[in-house]
């Protein structure tokens, strides 16, 4: 590696986003994105829909290949296709809109099944971990139950005990509570808020405001797959300095 | 009478009913492999993979099985620079013809698997093969086994034409019988009926095996959202 043009103030980055472009065909998405992640850090992706804010994080772990710039994850630089990828993938924890457990596989059995089958873990020790897991989600009384027999909150909730099982350096949320009954949105912020406090370091696709002034330690204000400013959630919330998060604050305040 | 002379033919008759159950396993069994490597080609990201599954599976779905036959029987000379016996180049026919069919219906079920499930498969580091054995397979097999049955039925019954090139199954016994005492329409029907118990126990079985497997997948979606 050449050494690099900017001088890292601070910690180390866990990821590091460098002049990323993505496009689909003709469409740019992602048009020069360059942001850093240190540990500990709860970074909040706000923004229009259709900004490019999902497509940010498909490309940190490869689910999208990219076509310009470069991210480094953990110091592995993320090629979609390349081997390597999956070593990546193995330190992130992701979440999505939809949830996406395994509809064939219990609560309990989609917790245990990538420890297990991808970090080759004892499965006894596994499942041990996967029952305080789903007990620290509140859902301890469901963890035999199937995907389709759960509400879309303690499915998302089930999704991110699978997400935790693993051990992850950092959990990517795809706007985690946009699939959800308003009703339950509250109790997968709850356990959101959790993880918070104990030091995750999280990315955050969101259109929920409060989460992101009362958890989030940066937001970042995304528009036309361009960052267009960020910085302290309350303060962002309270004077965004640019005219375009003005106006999409506060329609999305009301 | 005639009747009394035919039963002396039943031990005939079951060991008939035993190969051309043994020929269609076969096929069967090729069919389900040739099925599955065919499907994984189909959905490739390699080109020349997913165009010669293609016309595989376009060719052998458009000929008729007698000719696969003859062209196994006849050809299996000039191909491998030997004979087959009626056997092999039946059961050969009969498992490229299943295989064109097995790869449509197994790269059906792989398609209703929704892409939500690739994606958090892949996020959590799974590999092509951990992700087929453990998320996308167990969810496509309960959609590809359904018309399985069918096809399994479907070979069975084709398994007859090996009658043509010699080889002495259930349909070729039959019709042996039926010279050996001198024509007449029973034997013919004892035939029909032994396929069609065949085919009905199977069926009855794809069907009890399918509803153990919705219990077991109990509340599994099929084709869920996205």
């Amino acid at each position: 590696m050449t050494a690099s043009p900017v001088p890292a103030p601070g910690p180390t980055p866990i990821l590091a986003i460098d002049r990323l472009v993505k496009r689909f065909g003709q469409r740019t998405i992602l048009d020069g994105i360059s942001m850093d992640v240190v540990p500990g850090e709860i970074v909040c992706l706000v923004g229009p829909s259709g900004t490019g804010k999902s497509t940010l994080l498909r490309c940190v772990n490869g689910l999208e290949d990219i076509q310009g710039g470069r991210i480094v994850f953990d110091g592995l630089t993320v090629r979609a296709h390349a081997r390597d990828i999956i070593a990546v993938r193995k330190r992130i924890g992701m979440i999505f809109q939809q949830f996406n457990l395994y509809p064939h596989l219990t609560a309990l059995q989609n917790v245990v099944l990538a420890p297990v089958v991808v970090h080759r873990e004892d499965r006894q020790v596994v499942e041990a971990r996967a029952r305080e897991l789903l007990d620290r989600v509140r859902l301890s009384h469901r963890i035999d139950a199937y995907p389709a027999q759960l509400s879309g909150g303690e499915q998302q909730r089930v999704a991110i005990a699978r997400a935790l099982a693993t051990n992850p350096h950092m959990l990517m949320f795809d706007e985690p509570t946009s699939a959800l009954d308003p009703e339950t949105v509250g109790e997968v912020l709850a356990a959101m808020r959790d993880l918070a406090q104990e030091g995750r370091t999280m990315l955050v696709v969101t259109h929920e405001m409060r989460f992101a002034a009362d958890v989030g330690t940066r937001m970042v204000f995304m528009d036309q797959g361009k960052i267009v400013e960020q910085g302290n959630p309350r303060a962002m919330l309270a004077n965004p300095h640019t005219e375009r998060a003005q106006r999409f604050l506060q329609t999305i305040q009301h | 009478m005639a009747n009394a002379s035919l039963l002396a033919y039943a031990p005939v008759m079951l060991k008939a009913v035993g190969l051309t159950i043994w020929l269609s396993w076969l096929a069967l069994l090729i069919g389900g492999l040739g099925g599955l490597v065919l499907a994984l080609m189909r959905i490739s990201r390699l080109r020349p993979l997913r165009l010669f599954a293609m016309l595989y599976t376009e060719f052998f779905r458009s000929i008729p099985i007698v000719i696969v036959l003859f062209f196994c029987y006849y050809g299996a000379p000039l191909v491998f620079g030997t004979d087959l016996s009626a056997f092999a180049a039946a059961t050969l026919a009969l498992g490229l013809h299943a295989s064109s069919m097995m790869s449509e219906v197994i790269r059906a079920g792989i398609d209703s698997v929704g892409t939500g499930q690739w994606e958090a498969a892949q996020a959590a580091g799974m590999t092509y093969r951990q992700m087929m054995h453990h998320i996308i397979g167990p969810q496509a097999v309960q959609v590809i086994l359904p018309p399985s049955v069918g096809i399994y039925i479907m070979v069975l019954k084709e398994s007859s034409v090996a009658s043509i090139i010699g080889y002495v199954e259930l349909t070729a016994t039959g019709l042996l019988i039926r010279e050996s005492v001198g024509g007449g329409f029973t034997i013919l029907g004892v035939v029909a009926l032994f396929y069609f118990v065949l085919c009905y126990t199977i069926s009855l079985a794809g069907g009890a095996l399918e509803s153990r497997m919705k219990v077991a997948g109990r509340g599994m979606p099929i084709g869920e959202p996205r």
